[in-house]
């Protein structure tokens, strides 16, 4: 008996949308279906990517029963002693210390927006506090603060599909092909329909070599060259002038501020060559239908809040607004972390993105949830090591589908930090290198096991679906936390997703008109959706009116900083993070799918250029040592010519090879973002290759044997 | 199926290629279903081993896979006839193999590579050839040339015929599967009549 159940891809926020093929309660494969965002075509995740619900405990094991740290070990509990505990231990800290030392995050992976909106409930409603946030503070914060600024809104405001038919792509720190294959194809399709493509990025990565023109700066000056990019357009008179003067505002103090980056200027900071940058401005402000895309190379910097306002105000300075196939795209990341941010498990904003701050919003929902709310902006999650290290503020955190051992900068402080609170509960699908760390572990049920809604990239809201059977001793996430809640004191309780989904639309004008009725019908509804009879929103800002408290643009230039740790006689070389096509994130899910994880395997690859590697003596392939003041690890040479001497880059996905343990928790000032996209290293030839290689294995088997173990899972 | 006409092969284009390497699972999961390997990949129990190869320089990406040609040096090159013109396609007898390695430096396209050989989901041994193994000696595995097929030797997913958005052309040639999966229509199956054909058409249009 086969089945097919239609769902949305739980990796990246493209959204595509797939038929899980399941026989006898096992998913067997997956097929493209005919999402709005992907037409038909997956890429190898998501053609692949099922098979860690077979649980083949390559990487690590499923958590099957809740666990409690018991004389320092993690031991096998029933979930009414799990519930109990938990809320005891919260209660406690509570009290002691009040509801601000409780800290918890949202999860932008697989539990879906409903989830979400129950674990933001829980530590407003139930805790009192707004220390709730997620990892968009390490990926796309700075686009939801820049944009929320510039535009009014922190999210794409047009649509993947449009992506095709612009006539200008300027991207920038964006390498589609590796982290949106089926966006990557979009812009494959604008080429061949004949747009021009422009690329800003360090390396020469896939989206550089489908360009016309690439722009290699060097990393970490990316502010100075977007000034340069407005300079231009006001030097030379390119800018619209009738769009801004009915649309924008700001635009004397933006003259004053991009006046000093001329191109020359640049050029002496950038590397990229003056005319090369009038020229990329001309062609911009020449197109009818000119769009930015970018991603990670813009937001993991500590300017990233910076550059992202200073390419909004590119695009509003040329008028790329209101119209289908222009506008400014982040392109997010996670598959979930769009919604994530819809649900308001962030520490500014409810639900809706509406600040917490403002006190008829509050009103509303102490209302709804029949409680008094807190008025203050809570903790960022970045800010979680400082704060228990230094400060010595926070007492609890409640990790709910993260694992910020292995994704957040400078693991040696993040697991410091772990382990001088005095309770952590990690909520997840799969043992993790946080999960090690626990004081309590809370099974959930996984994308394929339940049902839900995801935000794709383009705020499109779709549904996911229930494909399998979970594994006995699992639960759904919205459900735990609402047995947590209502051991605390604040019930909580939900007959199904739709419930606290209807709950959440009531309280968010934003997304009011988009009922599951309508994503069954339509397959997918971009917000702002405000009522039953509106289909949805394709592209921000028609009519030019910006969701900024007057309706205007903002322009925004300031002066470009270098990034924090420069490359010096001890660490000659610099790092950054990147990512790689066949995994995804920290790597439970892709690592536990058997063809993916062959495809690409611990200890994971450290790109350098050929002069480094001759310096270095190290051969391609060859593993090595790399070092930072943080800490050091083992990793795979991978010699490309598409890397600039001095330069190195590190996926994130590996475990042994681990770049957080190297990278740098420097922030940006706003977002709070961390600079994982610079930082100082040096390498180490290791003379005995085969030692080595009998070391990693050693080391993979011994890690995977601490998973496996912690799962209470036996081969 | 070919009737005398020249052989079909599958050509990418680096210009729409992005390196995903959908193309290189596709490939072994198809060619792997008696080796345990589902509807798709994830049952595998086998190291994947595909019979094309995405292959980056610094200035393109792209899979480079076999042209099955006409006058086949691999073929020429094979000391035991293992390798055959069939079906239209230039094709290994995969028991027939030696491991020689003729083909795959005979190859100008490197479109060919030695791997393990498996069977029924395990190392597929020779009868006799044995190694030593610390102080036991056991049967060493063998090893032989895999190269494209155009999914000669393949099963597809069921499901195929389903969706059947992108079934064969109209000479009733299957479409090979890394052909179908490519989210970037990145790889076209050349049927060499048809691009003739289609070139005279446009020949006579002018």
């Amino acid at each position: 008996m086969v089945d097919k159940i239609l769902t949305v891809c739980p990796y990246c926020g493209s959204g595509c949308n797939l038929n899980l093929i399941v026989e006898e309660g096992k998913v067997v494969g997956a097929e493209p279906a005919n999402g709005r965002t992907n037409e038909g075509t997956l890429c190898l995740k998501g053609h692949y990517g099922w098979d860690f619900l077979n649980d083949p405990k390559i990487l690590t094991a499923r958590l099957r029963q809740p666990m409690i740290r018991k004389e320092g070990e993690l031991r096998e509990a029933s979930w009414e002693e799990a519930i109990r505990y938990t809320a005891d231990r919260l209660l406690a800290i509570k009290e002691k210390y009040g509801p601000d030392a409780i800290m918890g995050t949202g999860s932008a992976r697989g539990p879906g927006n409903e989830a979400n909106y129950v674990m933001q409930k829980f530590m407003r409603a139930a805790v009192g506090t707004n220390n709730i946030d997620h990892c968009a503070r390490v990926c796309h914060g700075p686009s939801v603060a820049g944009l929320s600024y510039s535009l009014g809104d922190g999210a794409m405001s047009n649509s993947i599909p449009e992506i095709e038919d612009a006539d200008l792509l300027l991207i920038f720190g964006y390498n589609a092909p590796v982290t949106h294959p089926i966006v990557a194809g979009r812009i494959v399709k604008a080429k061949q329909k004949g747009a021009t493509i422009i690329v800003c990025d360090p390396r020469k990565t896939e989206s550089a070599r489908l360009a016309d023109t690439w722009l290699p700066l060097k990393g970490g000056t990316n502010m100075a060259l977007v000034n340069a990019f407005g300079h231009v357009l006001i030097e030379e008179q390119l800018y619209d002038k009738d769009f801004v003067a009915k649309h924008v505002e700001g635009l004397s103090e933006y003259i004053e501020n991009v006046r000093s980056y001329t191109p020359e200027n640049a050029e002496g900071i950038t590397g990229v060559k003056a005319a090369d940058i009038r020229k990329a401005m001309r062609q911009y402000a020449g197109s009818k239908k000119a769009m930015i895309l970018y991603g990670m190379g813009v937001c993991q910097f500590s300017q990233a809040v910076d550059v992202v306002k200073g390419l909004a105000s590119i695009a509003l300075l040329t008028g790329n607004f209101g119209r289908p196939s222009v506008g400014i795209g982040p392109v997010r990341g996670q598959n979930n972390v769009q919604g994530s941010c819809d649900m308001g498990a962030l520490p500014n904003v409810y639900p809706g993105y509406q600040p917490v701050t403002d006190a008829k919003a509050r009103a509303k929902f102490e209302k709804a949830w029949g409680v008094k709310l807190p008025d203050k902006t809570g903790y960022h999650l970045t800010e979680i090591p400082h704060l228990v290290l230094k400060e010595d503020k926070v007492k609890a955190y409640y990790i709910f589908g993260e694992d910020p051992v292995q994704s957040d900068p400078n693991a040696a402080e993040v697991r410091e930090t772990l382990d001088k609170m005095e309770f952590v509960v990690v909520q997840d699908i799969f043992m993790n290198k946080t999960a090690l760390h626990a004081d309590v572990i809370l099974p959930a049920t996984s994308w394929g096991e339940h049902d839900g809604v995801y935000s794709s990239a383009d705020r499109g809201f779709q549904r996911i679906r229930k494909a399998v059977e979970p594994p006995k001793g699992t639960k759904p996430d919205w459900q735990i936390i609402c047995e947590v809640a209502t051991a605390m004191g604040y019930p909580m309780s939900y007959k199904s997703t739709e419930e606290i989904w209807d709950e959440m639309r009531g309280l968010c004008p934003k997304f009011a008109g988009a009922s599951y009725k309508k994503m069954e019908e339509q397959g997918s509804v971009q917000w702002p959706c405000l009522t039953e009879d509106h289909p949805g929103t394709p592209y921000l800002y028609e009519g030019n009116r910006f969701s900024t408290p007057n309706g205007k643009g903002r322009l925004f230039a300031c002066e470009w900083r270098a990034p924090l740790e420069q490359p010096d006689r001890d660490y000659p070389l610099t790092l950054s993070t990147v990512r790689e096509v066949g995994h995804y994130s920290v790597r439970t899910m892709t690592g536990n799918c058997r063809a993916l994880s062959q495809l690409s395997d611990e200890p994971g690859f450290i790109q350098i250029s050929p002069e480094d590697a001759r310096q270095y003596g190290i051969e391609d392939g060859h593993l090595l040592k790399v070092i930072s003041r943080r800490g050091k690890i083992t990793a795979r040479a991978q010699v490309s010519e598409r890397v600039k001497a001095g330069a190195t880059y590190m996926t994130y996905h590996f475990w042994i090879g681990a770049c957080n343990e190297l990278t740098v928790d420097v922030l940006d000032p706003i977002s709070k973002t961390p600079e994982f996209k610079y930082c100082a290293i040096r390498l180490e030839r290791i003379h005995d290759q085969q030692q080595a290689e009998l070391q990693i294995r050693e080391q993979y088997e011994s890690l995977r044997q601490q998973m496996l173990a912690g799962a209470g899972a036996h081969e | 199926m070919n009737n005398g006409q020249a052989n079909s092969f599958v050509l990418a284009d680096p210009e729409k290629c992005i390196g995903c390497k959908a193309c290189e699972v596709a490939c072994f999961a198809v060619h792997n279903r008696e080796n345990g390997v589902g509807a798709a990949a994830g049952t595998v129990s086998v190291p994947v081993i595909p019979r094309l190869y995405v292959i980056r320089t610094d200035s393109f990406m792209m899979p480079v896979q076999c042209r099955h040609c006409e006058n086949a040096p691999c073929a020429e090159a094979c000391p035991v006839s293992a390798i055959r013109q069939k079906d239209g396609a230039i094709q290994v007898d995969e028991a027939r193999c030696i491991g020689c390695k003729s083909c795959a430096i005979a190859c100008p396209f490197g479109a060919i590579s030695l791997f393990r050989a498996y069977s029924g989901g395990s190392e597929y041994k020779n009868r006799h050839l044995k190694k030593r193994q610390d102080t036991t000696l056991e049967r060493k595995t063998r090893i032989i040339a895999y190269k494209c097929d155009l999914c000669r030797g393949a099963t597809p997913p069921e499901e195929r015929e389903e969706s059947g958005d992108k079934s064969g052309d109209e000479s009733g040639e299957r479409t090979p599967w890394c052909v179908s999966v490519c989210p970037e229509e990145a790889l076209t199956l050349m049927t060499p009549v048809k691009e003739m054909n289609a070139r005279l058409a446009a020949v006579r249009r002018l």
